[in-house]
């Protein structure tokens, strides 16, 4: 049987649909306003999944655990592995001690008292997209902290064993995290002679931030494999840390120039971070 | 039609997670496979009757909640092909299955191409683009195949 085409009253209406459709993305583009609603539902995803995978696999994987005789083995690795990552995130914290804290003897506090743990939050990847990570401009993921230091953690530096990975920017629920590739972030940075500053902005791309200057400003003397560290300006991410090396110079045009930037840090490289605020 | 409608909500979660799935694979190849419109294109297609603006319009913004894209990206998009197809209805019957798989792997590509545009600007790649579009193609005409040799599997009713 034949399909009736569209009448003129359809179509009208089909226009007057991609009209509002239109209207929403430009709204959603341009200002916040669907961002309750986004970050609701996100948080009723990570939840509702959490729910159903602690009420359901995790009881089945449970239930079967207890018949096999390296259950125990299982667990202890399991809780080794988590101590090695802390421990990793604790020797990330104390050999940039110096830059790390404002207050220089936080150091010795720490290991007087033995209270390492209390001077940074440590957090739980809750909810990442590696879709998102490995295709589009929004670079996102949702941590839970795990263990406190009773600070609000909001615009916090987050880190992990290779490096700072991006900042604390939405206190709803779970802790959402821009990464350093999201285009809409910024790291103020320096090089290691200290004479060239830069804020440096998230490319889109995993991996990679990009840091435009002018030459008018700024003299041209940069090697490709400069490293580059945060410069602690902003007050956000602490200073002295590296944050990558210079993968490629771009002469935009007479007067800009376009530094790319490979990070050393990788967000995948392990489910367990470090929240600090200073 | 509660039962219609719930049907349709969970086929369309699985098959975005499907595509969620095969998405990060995928776009180290510079492939690009929006699994869901095609599906819903597919569906239109086979439709008996016409799918009316509002649904489409619902239909994408429901996606693009879940999967987490601008409001009114999916939307917009659904109702372009909504209307497209629904024009060329009858049209589509002169057609071979190569020309309907062309269009439809054409439709996916150019969906593909106002994505980036929308959320990957930055980092616009023509040849994502023209990788995506040869290898939907080739989707499209893979599933024309396998239509032919078992029609059980694309005559069911949704």
């Amino acid at each position: 049987m034949a399909r009736n085409t569209p009448t003129p009253g359809q179509k009208i209406s089909y226009f007057l649909v991609i009209l509002l459709g239109v209207f929403l993305l430009y709204l959603d583009i341009n200002t916040n306003t669907f961002n309750g609603i986004k970050n609701g539902f996100s948080s009723f995803k990570i939840s509702s999944s959490y729910l159903l995978k602690k009420y359901s696999i995790d009881q089945i994987t449970e239930l079967s655990r207890l018949f096999k005789s390296k259950d125990h083995l299982s667990r202890e690795n399991k809780i080794l592995k988590e101590q090695l990552d802390q421990s990793y995130l604790n020797n990330f914290v104390i050999s940039r001690e110096k830059s790390f804290f404002y207050d220089h003897s936080s150091l010795n506090k720490i290991i007087n008292g033995n209270k390492f743990i209390e001077s940074y939050s440590l957090a739980k990847l809750k909810s990442f997209n590696p879709n998102i990570f490995n295709c589009c401009d929004k670079h996102r993921m949702y941590i839970e902290i795990i263990q406190n230091t009773n600070k609000d953690i909001k615009e916090g530096a987050v880190f992990n064993e290779t490096g700072i990975i991006g900042q604390v920017v939405n206190n709803k629920s779970f802790y959402e995290v821009m990464l350093l590739t999201d285009t809409k972030s910024s790291i103020p940075l320096t090089n290691s002679k200290g004479d060239f500053y830069c804020n440096a902005s998230g490319s889109g791309a995993s991996d990679y931030i990009t840091c435009s200057y002018s030459q008018l400003v700024w003299l041209d003397n940069h090697e490709l494999g400069e490293k580059f560290f945060s410069s602690g300006l902003g007050g956000i991410y602490p200073k002295g840390i590296e944050i990558g090396n210079l993968e490629s110079i771009k002469i935009v045009d007479t007067s800009t120039t376009l530094l790319t930037i490979k990070l050393i840090s990788n967000p995948l490289h392990s489910n367990l971070f470090g929240v600090i605020k200073l | 039609m509660m039962y219609s409608i719930l049907k349709k909500l969970f086929l369309i979660i699985f098959i975005c997670y499907v595509e969620y799935i095969l998405a990060p694979g995928l776009i180290k190849l510079n492939i690009v496979l929006p699994l869901t419109f095609l599906a819903y294109s597919f569906y239109i297609y086979r439709s008996k009757n016409n799918i009316g603006p509002v649904e489409a319009f619902c239909t994408g913004l429901f996606i693009d909640l879940i999967s987490n894209t601008f409001f009114g990206h999916n939307a917009v998009l659904f109702c372009f092909a909504s209307y497209l197809i629904n024009t060329y209805a009858n049209a589509f019957k002169l057609f071979s299955y190569l020309q309907v798989c062309i269009f439809f792997g054409v439709s996916a590509s150019a969906y593909v191409g106002f994505t980036q545009i929308i959320i990957n600007l930055y980092n616009f790649s023509y040849l994502t683009l023209f990788v995506s579009t040869l290898f939907n193609i080739l989707f499209c005409i893979s599933i024309a195949i396998l239509s032919v040799y078992f029609p059980s599997l694309t005559n069911r009713k949704i």
